[in-house]
């Protein structure tokens, strides 16, 4: 080879060099990002981690929207206390008239295989009713969360799903790592209603700000929004839970307030008689 | 602060004020509460096409936290029916114990104090005192535990039994004893049910609700003969109530007059000739009973017993004396509630009521049962409701059956529409009232 082929050759191996170089810096690039996102386990582990306090008390105003702009308010309050592992989250309604005085228990067993128990106060039964908690996939109270989503409240159940890592996102300029999870087996998506869900979870935070759920039949079925996410106590509290149900055109929307992690909750009240008194 | 004399006239005003402020809200304190609702409800004979009712009912609550461990509620309750054929007239009210009484504004319009009671906590305990409703039990459609108040039938059982069930003045204590409750209930108040008049349109004609007949005896009623001592005639009881294993399980007794009528005969003449006078007269029984819950998958399982010591039933042996028998009673219920629908409830009861002594020409037989059925499903976030009860009685052969529809309106209003069907033979209990199969549509608005 003489010099020139020499310095074709050495010309076309810089070329080579610089044209490589990036594509080995992306590719680096992305093994780095593929490196940095957690595994989809992890970021359930994450969100569950979260400190959410040993009891909690807030108000939470319900808006029901239908598709044909037909409101329905409700007032409520929650309360939720572990005892031990074991937590149980009371919900009394305060107004409308229609729906004044209702109250709803559940204790939710850590034990795997252990269902949880759960009672609804009618008060135009005047008595506490034991009802099912099998159901969990359910509509809670018309809404458009479930009995399930109610009972998580932000944190996930991990054990219900596969979760994987998709990738990342931003949500309202919050950058977020977006999981997709699948029920495990085809009796827990049954259960729950959900084919996949997919969740952008806030890292700074570790609390889900949107999940997209898809039906059985793996149709989009609803999406939730989690906003206006600050710290009360020291505790991120989100003040503003949207859903939006895709099939229905129903809309919900909980608006969160007065959210207190730091005076004690009689246990009390997470009992029957608790529910036939009334919210403390 | 001028005038009062510098920095320490400033603390002792300070001081004042905040007395001044603990003296005129206690701690706990809040401002009273104001709700009502206002119902309307229409009723057509199915048979006849006439209307039953047209009926407006108001109730106003109020509920007032004065403190933290006191709380006092109040209920009305102004009801007035355009055609007045559930109790014509004015109902004299014998049954009523006379602070317990409604008062009427003709014969269309009655007011009532439904309820008014204080709620008082001390300690772990509570204490509630007033007029009140007391409700044991777990069935639904029908009453076996539930028998603490009694009832009015006005409507036979086609009212809710929020509204049927009449309001006592007395004492229940809640202790908690353990992982269990206690609840002792003193009841100074000698009310019984309210049971239509003759001529009322839900007045019973079943044989087995009715004084017995002998061949060749005229019938006639006598004043009845309550109990009216507000003390030596008042009920008693207990319930203790707890979650054990993963059941709600309860325990009750109670010692009560019975608020079913005994009618007791008196064999004499009248112009009409050989006569039975019967007097209504109540007699005390002891009732034991219990309770029972659980939920495996997308079931729930329950159930109560009772035992009632003493039951005076009508026969028409002529050799009692008279016509009154003596046994007793277990009553129970079985229930199982299936959710498995979607945003639905199917549940099934089975209700039995058996004599425990054999008597001799009862009205009724030995063992008494009635099934029912209630399905629900709800639609569009709950704004609809479609649902239906069949009870049937398998002695018999008779029942009832209420398909309902119910839609949540904008704001705070429901309406409905329903019927009310009988069927069966005459003597039944539900086939008594088979000329008055009705459709019922309503309306309810909260504010």
């Amino acid at each position: 080879m003489g010099l020139l082929g020499r310095s074709a050759a050495a010309l076309a191996t810089l070329l080579l060099l610089v044209v490589a170089a990036p594509a080995q810096d992306v590719a680096g690039a992305d093994a780095a990002a593929a490196d940095d996102l957690p595994d989809g386990a992890e970021v359930a582990r994450r969100i569950n981690a979260r400190d959410e306090g040993e009891s909690s008390r807030r108000r939470v105003r319900m808006e029901l929207h239908d598709k044909g702009g037909g409101v329905r308010e409700r007032d409520s309050v929650f309360l939720r206390r572990f005892f031990g592992d074991e937590k149980r989250t009371a919900i009394f309604f305060l107004a409308p008239t229609t729906v004044k005085d209702t109250a709803f228990l559940t204790w939710d067993h850590p034990e795997a295989g252990r269902e949880d128990d759960q009672w609804l106060y009618l008060p135009a039964l005047r008595r506490v009713r034991r009802i099912s908690a099998a159901d969990r996939g359910d509509y809670f109270l018309g809404t458009d969360l479930t009995y399930e989503d109610i009972k998580n409240e932000t944190k996930v159940a991990s054990a219900d799903y596969r979760w994987t890592t998709a990738g990342r996102d931003e949500v309202e300029g919050h950058p977020c790592v977006v999981v997709e999870a699948v029920p495990v087996d085809e009796r827990i998506g049954r259960e729950l209603g959900y084919s996949k869900v997919r969740l952008w979870v806030d890292e700074e935070v570790w609390m889900v700000r949107r999940a997209d759920y898809w039906d059985r039949e793996g149709r989009r079925l609803k999406t939730s929004h989690l906003s206006d996410i600050r710290k009360v106590d020291g505790i991120w509290t989100p003040h503003r839970i949207e859903v939006r149900h895709l099939q229905s055109g129903h809309r919900t929307v909980f608006l969160v307030s007065d959210v207190d992690y730091a005076s004690a909750i009689d246990e009390e009240v997470f009992t029957e008689r608790g529910l036939r008194r009334g919210p403390p | 602060m001028s005038g009062v004399g510098g920095s320490g006239g400033a603390r002792r005003l300070g001081a004042v004020a905040s007395l001044a402020a603990a003296l005129a809200a206690p701690a706990g304190a809040r401002e009273p509460r104001i709700t009502a609702t206002l119902e309307s409800e229409a009723a057509v004979g199915l048979r006849d096409g006439r209307a039953q009712k047209l009926e407006a009912v108001l109730e106003p609550e109020l509920e007032w936290r004065v403190g933290a461990d006191l709380e006092l509620t109040a209920v009305g309750r102004l009801r007035g029916d355009a055609f007045d054929r559930l109790e014509p007239g004015s109902p004299a009210q014998e049954t009523t114990a006379s602070p317990t009484r409604r008062v009427f504004w003709g014969d269309r319009v009655d007011a009532e104090l439904r309820e008014l009671y204080a709620d008082a906590r001390l300690g772990r305990a509570s204490l509630r005192v007033g007029k009140q409703q007391i409700v044991w039990g777990e069935a639904d459609g029908l009453k076996v535990l539930d028998v603490v108040n009694p009832q009015s039938f006005r409507e036979f059982i086609l009212d809710e039994f929020e509204d049927s069930r009449i309001p006592l003045w007395s004492a229940r204590l809640e202790v908690p004893v353990g992982p269990a409750d206690l609840t002792l209930v003193w009841i100074p108040d000698p009310t019984v049910h309210e049971l239509p008049e003759p001529d009322a349109l839900f007045a019973f004609t079943s044989e087995r609700l009715l004084p017995p007949r002998l061949p060749g005896h005229a019938v006639a009623l006598e004043d009845l003969d309550r109990p009216s001592a507000a003390v030596s005639d008042s009920d008693a009881g207990a319930r203790l109530h707890g979650f054990v294993g993963g059941f709600d399980l309860s325990l009750a007794y109670l010692w009560q007059v019975d608020d079913r009528p005994v009618f007791r005969a008196r064999r004499g003449t009248s112009p009409f000739g050989p006569t039975l006078f019967f007097t209504p007269t109540y007699e005390r029984t002891h009732r034991v009973g219990g309770t029972f819950a659980n939920a495996v998958g997308d079931f729930t399982f329950r159930g109560e017993a009772v035992w009632s010591s003493d039951l005076f039933l009508p026969t028409e042996d002529p050799s009692d004396a008279d016509l009154a028998a003596e046994t007793s009673e277990l009553g129970l219920v079985l229930g199982l509630d299936w959710y498995g629908l979607r945003d639905g409830l199917v549940s099934l009861q089975v209700f039995q009521s058996w004599l425990l002594r054999e008597v001799s020409g009862l009205l009724r037989d030995r063992l008494d049962t009635t099934l029912t059925l209630f399905v629900q499903r709800r639609l569009w976030n709950d704004r609809m409701a479609l649902e239906g009860m069949w009870l049937h009685n398998l002695n018999d052969a008779d029942g009832l059956v209420r398909p309902r529809v119910s839609y949540q309106l904008g704001g705070d209003v429901t309406v409905w529409l329903g019927f009310d069907v009988f069927y069966g033979r005459a003597r039944g209990l539900f086939g008594q009232f088979d000329a008055r199969d009705r459709a019922v549509v309503g309306m309810r608005w909260g504010f």
